[in-house]
Order: C-alpha cells, then structure tokens, then sequence
C-alpha cells in the first residue's frame, strides 16, 4: 500500500523537477536590457565572515555610481547597478554570478574573495561576461580566463613592501614568526610570499603557526611562538581571525612589531582588535594622500558620505572598478550604440574595450596587460594608529 | 527557474538521501559531508591531473565522469567499510560525535595533502557538459537511479530489516537480524552515494577545496533530513530541494532573506515535528489526486 503510493509520490516529485529543469536556459541572441539604465551587475560578500570586507566595497560602488550618472552616466544613458550577496563562500558566488548573467548585466564586478573567484569567474567566462574584480589579490585569477580581469595588485607586490617597512623600522630584527590560515586561499596564497621574502632578507621564520578561518581563541598556536621569542610577527588572515588574534598576541605579551597582509587591511578591524591594532603595518594599494583629480573628486564624495573618515583602500578598489567598466562602456557605446546591439557581442566588444584603456582613478594612472592583471605604479605601507579610546583610528602611511 | 540552482537542488536531495540511508537504520551519522568532499577530489585530481578523463582541457568526455563516479563511489565505499565495523558500535548521539570527528579528520587530510592543492583547492576542473541543463538532466537521472533504489528498499529483506533495527535495534538482534553487518551496508550506501554525488559536484562547480566537506556542511544536510521527513525516502528528497533553493529564492526580500531562511528552518521542526513528509500526508495526497480525476468525470472508472 504504502510503497505503492511512495511511488508515485515520487514520480510526482521528479516530474516537477524535470518541469522545473525545462524552464531554464537562457536565450543568447537577446539585445540589451537597458529599460532603467545600462545594466552592471556586482557580486559582494555582504554576509559570512567576508561582510566587513562587502561593506567598505559596497560604499566604493554606490560613489562611483552616483558620480557616474551626475556626469552624464553612459553618454546620457544612466548606469544601473543590481547588487547581489555572495555571502563569503563558493556556492554563494556561483549562484550569484548566474543569476546577475541570467539577468542580462553588461559585465560583472567581484566576487569579494579569491576563493570566491576561483569557483564563480569560470562560469563568467563560459558564458562570455567580462569581470573585474576589486579584491582578489590571490595569484592566478587574470589567469582564469581572456574574460576575467582585476584592479588589485596581486599580494606578490605588496606584501614585501611591509617586510621591507618593517626592517627599515627596526633593523635589527631576527626572529620572525608567521601564522596563516590553513583553510582559506587567501592566507595561504599571501603568507607564501611573506615567507619567501623573509628568507631573502636572511629572516628565516623560527616558527610558522596555521589556524583556521573560523578560529576564535588562537592561545595554543601564540603561546607555541611566543616560547620562540620571536621580535616580528608576520599575519595572513582575514579580518575578524585576525583581529582577535593581534588582541590575544598583545594580551599575552607579546611587544614587538606585526605585521599584517591585505586581509586585514579594512578600518573594520577596529571594533574586533580595539586598541591593540595600534602599530599594526599594512602594505596597501591605495594612498589617501595622493593629489590628483581623481582621488581629489573621490575623497570629497568619500567625506561626503561618511562624514569626514579616510577611505579604506578596499573602497578606494571597488570605485576604481566601476569606474574603469563605466569609462569603458562610455568609449564602447561611441563606438557601438549598445541600443539594439547584440549582448553576447557587447559583452565581448566590451572586455576589449577594458583591456585596452588607461585610466586616471583613486588608485593612481592604471593600464591593465593583456591578460587582465593591473598595471599600478605606486604602493605604500601604513601603520594604523588608534585614537586614546581605542574606538577609531586610522591607516597612517609611512613616508 | 534557473538551471544552475535547480543543479544545486538535486544536489542537496542526493545528500539529503545520504543522510537518510543511516537514519532508516537507526543511525544518525553525520558523516555525508566528508565522503562528498572525498568523492569531490577523486573526480577532481582526474579530471585536472590524467590526461585521458581530462578531454580537451574545457570540455571532458562524459565516460571519463561516469568513470570517475565509480571510483569515486568506491573510494568513498571502501573508507565507510573501513571505519564503518568500530564506529558503528557507537549509538545515538555518540555515533554523531564519532562522524563529525571524521569529517574533521578528513578536511584536515584533504587540506595537508601535497596533491590536493591545500586551501585553495583545485580549480579549472574540465566539464562534461557545455550547459547546467546538462548537468541537471545527468543528475536528475541520477537522483531517479536513487530513489529507486530507496523504494526497491522498501519491499527488501534488507530494506525491512534496517526498519527493524530503526524501532528496536534489540528485539531486531532477536529476531535473527545481524544488526552490525545490516547498520554496516546503510553506512557504506550512504558514504558510496555521497562519494558519487561528490564527484559530480566537483565538475559542476568548477573548483572544489576542503571547504565543501565541513561541519556546517554535516549541519545542513542532517537540516534537510530533519525539516523533509526522516521516514520515507520523499522526505529527505523534498528537503534537500526547497532548503537549497529558499535562499536564493528568497533573495527578492534583500538583506532579510538569511534571517527568513532561519525562521523557516526553525518553524519547519515545531510545526511539522515528524518533517514535511509523513505516511499519513502521503495518504492524504493519495486521496485528494484519487478524488480529482472523478469528480471531473474522466473515463478512469471501469
């Protein structure tokens, strides 16, 4: 009896199922959508342990918005940007970047983590969709693909710069302790080249200590380094692993110098390390104190917004990176009206368009090469100094 | 509905089948998500390493994935049945501890091994089909070939002496059952199935890393398990479809939408305390489609 309607229970079920399957699909010849604007989709970590880095980016994205469309957006056309949350893992980012695809957008900006991108830019670039990405600095991602590009210098570049900083600081620095993070891309991608650059500098690390992205109490892994006396600690972590263990490495004595990688380089480490930020170094990618035109313009709408803060260099990134596929559009749409074009081939003209542009942003003059990896002439390193209270802040760059 | 999130759905009905093999024994085994990351990685080293399963580099053949299925089913079979006979001595709620250890002991493996790729995983993994329809009519199949075999279940000596075990693991013992060797088969068909639907999922997904078997992964799949039903195979199926599909369907309500998840999770289990699917629904149903057609007046009737 029982089995009997089991069964067809069942069929019922994979019959809808199959109903479902049978609306997929996505017709490729469509023209573009551009009722409300010229469509570009951006995919953040707005949820999961990755928020705090979606947070300072979504800011970056909505300034660059509103100063796209008050001068003119898209020839006279109004750039729209649909946001979608990736929350901070691959499912996430893969779900997302399909339905922003799905949803016809020109080109797509994100995910937030390398990770992310490893598992969501190939389905971009099966489907054609250029992407740029503000924050991935994982070595390889250009590499994914002709369709996937970023305005991140990858952590090759800036991470040394903070050994180097370091160094010149206190010269005489000889044990150096590193943690990373097992479990995750980034850490392990970034702390490689920490480690190889001490050893360059003759600064073979005493002890190298792995956590876990999701760890909160790191007792046993400081405790081990901390009997190895070391007088530079070397971080790869993510922002809220990263705090937490900055608080407890100062709790537990430890005094000397730290030095941290990209992950933690977001004001959002404020509320999780308090106090004990205060003297931590970080290589960026962008300086607040750049004067051109176009970190001048960023930095008003920036103050603007947030009351007087200094810009994270993630937003700094993310309005970098809509503002490249927006002049890129503008130069596209000279060339090739987007009203009536085909999007499959807009998509396409489109990413030629990105590649081939220089452009005057926050981040300074950048060109991308062929591959999509950015070309940036200017690095810095800062020292975040917290105010008394240990509430706020702020990146100081050393000159 | 958009086919990629349909993939995902089978996906989680697979694994939510998984999860049920060992619950229709009695047994709450937590162990799903590591023999699906294990499977995973079969799939994904040869795909990405041997030159024969890797095709043209984007697109590989799909013998190489069916292949790949059954190694990886294998693999996953052969750890079950290696561990299984010690575990599974292990009831309730310590057998659960037991499997979340091993889940934890094979994330840590995958993510130290030289050829695993450590965190960041192996990435760029060849597709056998070139659309997600693809994928969702293979897995569909697959999905059948599983519930199928979950019915067939129903009517086996097997099928009967695992609910035996499931009221009364003693008066089973009694009857002449042997329980260690019946609870010994759900927990390897569990693991082989995981180890399967892992191998498709690896090549869906593009890149797979260590991440796809944790502990949150065990919690959501044991979730649909709980919030479809545990009695009957339709149960688990129906759970793992609507748990993986409500938060991307939810997504029109913005930032609320992970929080509504939460309350549907919690609200499943105090209303629907047996899940979504019970025998007496079932019956239900039976009734009101049997009702429908008369009362049309289609030439069903003799």
């Amino acid at each position: 009896m029982i089995p009997g309607r089991l069964h067809r229970a069942g069929t019922g079920l994979l019959a809808l199922a199959l109903l479902l399957a049978g609306c997929g699909g996505d017709g490729g010849k469509q023209p573009i959508n551009l009722a409300g604007g010229v469509p570009v989709g951006a995919v953040l970590a707005l949820t999961g342990n990755a928020n705090v880095y979606g947070q300072d980016q979504k800011i970056g994205l909505e300034l660059a918005l509103k100063q796209r469309n008050g001068v003119g957006g898209i020839n006279g056309r109004p750039l729209k940007l649909a946001l979608e949350d990736s929350g901070s893992d691959e499912p996430g980012a893969n779900a997302a970047f399909t339905l922003q695809i799905n949803n016809g957008m020109l080109a797509l900006i994100g995910p937030t983590l390398s990770q992310q991108a490893f598992s969501a830019d190939p389905i971009a670039q099966r489907r054609g969709v250029p992407v740029v990405a503000p924050s991935n600095t994982a070595t390889g991602i250009p590499e994914i693909g002709s369709f996937i590009s970023r305005v991140s210098a990858q952590s090759s570049v800036i991470a040394p710069l903070a050994i180097e900083a370091a160094l010149k600081l206190q010269p005489g620095l000889k044990r150096a302790a590193v943690f990373y993070a097992q479990d995750d891309a980034y850490s392990t991608a970034e702390t490689t080249i920490f480690q190889q650059t001490l050893k360059g500098r003759g600064l073979d690390p005493v002890t190298v200590q792995r956590t876990q992205l999701n760890d909160q109490d790191f007792q046993n892994q400081i405790s081990a380094a901390l009997r190895e006396q070391p007088d530079l600690i070397v971080l790869s972590l993510q922002a809220v692993d990263g705090g937490n263990l900055i608080r407890q490495l100062r709790e537990l004595g430890y005094r000397g110098l730290i030095v941290a990688g990209n992950g933690m380089n977001t004001p959002n480490i404020y509320p999780i390390c308090q106090k004990y930020c205060d003297g931590v170094l970080i290589g960026q990618a962008y300086s607040p104190e750049l004067d051109t035109p176009a970190n001048n313009a960023f930095l008003k709408a920036f103050r603007a917004a947030k009351g007087g803060a200094t810009p994270p260099q993630l937003t700094a990134q993310a309005y970098t990176a809509l503002q490249v596929v927006a002049e890129a559009l503008v130069r596209l749409d000279k060339r090739l009206p987007l009203a009536g074009a085909n999007l499959v081939e807009a998509r396409k003209a489109l990413m030629a368009e990105i590649l081939s542009g220089s452009y005057a942003t926050p981040l300074g003059e950048i060109r991308f090469t062929p591959e999509g990896e950015v070309i940036q002439s200017q690095f810095y390193v800062a020292r975040v100094r917290m105010d008394p209270g240990g509430r706020s802040g702020r990146f100081a760059l050393l000159k | 509905m958009d086919a990629g999130l349909l993939e995902q759905m089978l996906l989680g009905a697979l694994l939510a089948l998984s999860v049920y093999l060992p619950l229709r024994c009695g047994q709450l085994s937590l162990a799903t998500p590591g023999f699906y990351a294990v499977g995973g990685y079969v799939a994904a080293l040869l795909s990405t390493g041997v030159p024969a399963f890797a095709g043209t580099g984007a697109t590989s053949p799909l013998p190489a994935l069916l292949v790949e299925m059954v190694l990886a089913g294998a693999l996953a079979g052969l750890i079950a049945l290696a561990i299984g006979g010690p575990v599974l001595r292990l009831r309730g709620i310590y057998l659960a501890i037991a499997t979340i250890a091993l889940v934890e002991i094979l994330r840590v493996i995958n993510l130290n091994l030289p050829f695993t790729g450590g965190a960041m995983g192996i990435f760029g993994i060849p597709q056998p089909f070139a659309q997600p329809e693809g994928y969702v009519a293979f897995t569909l199949a697959l999905l059948a070939l599983a519930c199928w075999l979950c019915q067939r279940l129903e009517a086996l000596r097997l099928g009967r002496a695992m609910a035996a075990i499931r009221d009364d693991e003693l008066a089973a013992a009694c009857v002449g059952i042997d329980t260690p060797h019946t609870k010994l088969i759900a927990f390897v068909a569990s693991a082989l199935l995981a180890g399967v639907t892992g191998a498709v999922a690896a090549h869906f997904f593009n890149s797979w890393n260590a991440r796809a078997g944790s502990f949150d992964a065990s919690i959501t799949t044991l979730a649909f398990v709980v919030f479809g039903g545990s009695r009957l195979w339709p149960g688990p199926v129906l759970g793992g479809l609507l748990l993986t599909a409500l938060p991307e369907l939810l997504r029109p309500v913005g930032d609320l939408r992970l929080i509504l998840f939460g309350a549907v999770i919690l609200l499943g289990p105090l209303f629907f305390p047996q899940g979504l699917v019970t025998a007496e629904r079932l019956q239900r149903l039976q009734t009101l489609a049997a009702l429908l057609p008369r009362r049309r007046g289609a030439p069903l009737a003799p």
